[in-house]
């Protein structure tokens, strides 16, 4: 369980989550929705202890890591696996040796098993043919596969979480990532998809959280989200144009 | 700028810098990431610094020659050319084409890391940034500047006989019989500690800056400039200090 205990933080003088208060199952499907400068993918940093809150707490699994250090939070950053905004990927390597980049520290596999090991990788999330190119040729949707790929690299995280998965995708990809995050949650695991596009939110995600001015505007499912009355959703859930879910 | 954030952001220089030089002796180690860096820094530079101090030194034996022949004193070319390299130019000019090249590229390779998430990527995956980008970058700094400052000393001297010889006409053996002569203990030492501290300053400040970045491409190009004139500054002062400092221990009457 994710714990937001009255968290607050600002960047600078721009107040972005205001005493929030936020509980989270690691078997949930969960889309944080709002506008660009809400705080979402702040709310992602602070699960992973990237940032500190100013005032309140998060607890991963009852622990509070707000005070912990960078040795004290690895334990905990590996209960998750992220998938940042446009990918992350290191740019000066190539796509095997980005998704092998945890295998050569922490494990003592041969090469062989290195590469093995990343071809079954790649393969799950369908870019195999991929893993020699560098990431300035992988297309938008390649980046947030391989990006995928990395973080599932190391072993099974308790939750996926992804900051903004399908911005800046056609259609095609985007509804291929969707595809690609509900398969990845079919076993029971769980994930927060931090996303501006209610379409693709509806398609995979069962709770929906609304950001608005640093608190939340809403936390429900999609009938409520869909029926609500407050404008500033109404503005997001209308101007979408809502295709249905159909990735599941 | 108020003074609480230069405050904070001195502080943070200081203990990023600290973290640096103490990641060299603790582990993990990252040779790899080190030689990676020392390949961009050394192998990488090694054209730009033969060309700028090979030029530095035709234009300080040329200025010599010309003022010299009137006072008919041109054969303490070698030895004026040899001491100024050796002890102040040959340092100074190869650290500063090593920020322009180097420098640079750390601060904005980093900037651009950390807008790119690609810097909070590492720290998820359980590696310390500082161990992993900061002291591999100046492992190869302390390392490749003096050798590369060594090689840009060679590269003038060459420079300096060249326009002795050719233009100025004055005799190749005599010019190499002076530069011998200038190249002892107290000499070679004064201007072989500068890289070494050049480098290390260089290298914490460029990657201060790059981690710090804040803002997008302006931002990106805010910090790396900031990298390129503090790292400027910052040899330009302690290249004085220095000099002050080398010259009262090594036994130089001023």
């Amino acid at each position: 369980m994710i714990v937001f205990d009255g968290v607050s933080f600002s960047y600078g003088s721009r107040s972005v989550l205001r005493g929030v208060h936020l509980s989270v199952g690691f078997h949930e499907r969960v889309a944080v929705l709002g506008g660009s400068g809400e705080g979402k993918t702040t709310i992602l940093r602070l699960i992973l202890g990237l940032i500190k809150p100013d005032e309140g707490r998060v607890l991963i699994e009852g622990d509070d890591i707000t005070g912990k250090s960078e040795e004290g939070l690895r334990d905990v950053r590996m209960k998750f696996s992220i998938v940042f905004q446009e990918g992350a990927l290191f740019d000066s390597l190539d796509v095997k040796e980005n998704v092998a980049y945890c295998l050569r520290e922490y494990t003592s596999m041969s090469e062989e098993e290195i590469d093995a090991r990343v071809r079954e990788i790649l393969g799950s999330v369908g870019v195999e043919q991929a893993i020699h190119l560098m990431p300035e040729e992988l297309s938008g949707g390649m980046h947030r596969r391989v990006s995928i790929a990395r973080s599932l690299a190391l072993g099974t995280p308790k939750m996926f979480l992804y900051d903004e998965p399908t911005t800046g995708l056609d259609p095609v990809n985007a509804d291929n990532i969707c595809r690609l995050i509900s398969d990845l949650s079919k076993d029971g695991r769980g994930f927060i998809m931090v996303t501006h596009k209610v379409s693709d939110a509806l398609k995979v995600a069962d709770r929906f959280i609304f950001l608005k001015d640093g608190s939340l505007l809403f936390d429900g499912d999609s009938r409520g989200l869909l029926h609500t009355d407050a404008p500033e959703i109404r503005m997001f859930v209308e101007e979408i144009n809502y295709q249905g879910p159909g990735c599941r | 700028m108020d003074i609480k954030g230069l405050l904070s952001d001195l502080q943070d220089f200081y203990a990023l810098s600290f973290r640096g030089l103490l990641g060299i002796v603790r582990r993990p180690f990252y040779f790899k990431d080190a030689m990676i860096q020392m390949d961009y820094a050394g192998a990488g530079s090694l054209v730009i610094v033969f060309i700028v101090d090979l030029f530095v030194g035709m234009a300080l034996s040329l200025q010599l020659s010309a003022e010299l022949s009137s006072l008919g004193m041109k054969m303490y070319i070698g030895m004026i050319v040899g001491i100024s390299v050796v002890r102040e130019l040959g340092p100074v000019v190869t650290a500063l084409v090593f920020t322009g090249r180097v420098g640079a590229g750390m601060a904005s390779e980093l900037g651009s890391m950390v807008l790119g998430h690609q810097v909070d990527t590492i720290r998820v995956f359980g590696f310390d940034p500082v161990k992993k980008l900061v002291v591999p970058r100046i492992v190869s700094s302390l390392i490749m500047l003096p050798a590369l400052t060594v090689i840009g000393v060679a590269v003038s001297l060459l420079g300096g006989y060249y326009i002795a010889v050719f233009v100025s006409h004055q005799s190749g053996t005599f010019y190499w019989s002076s530069i011998r002569n200038i190249l002892t203990m107290e000499n070679v030492l004064a201007g072989a500690i500068k890289p070494f501290i050049f480098g290390y300053l260089i290298s914490s400040i460029c990657c201060y800056m790059g981690l710090s970045t804040k803002g997008g491409a302006v931002g990106l190009r805010q910090s790396t400039t900031m990298a390129v004139v503090m790292s400027i500054v910052m040899i330009i002062i302690s290249d004085f200090l220095l000099t002050r400092v080398l010259l009262y221990v090594l036994g130089f009457s001023v």
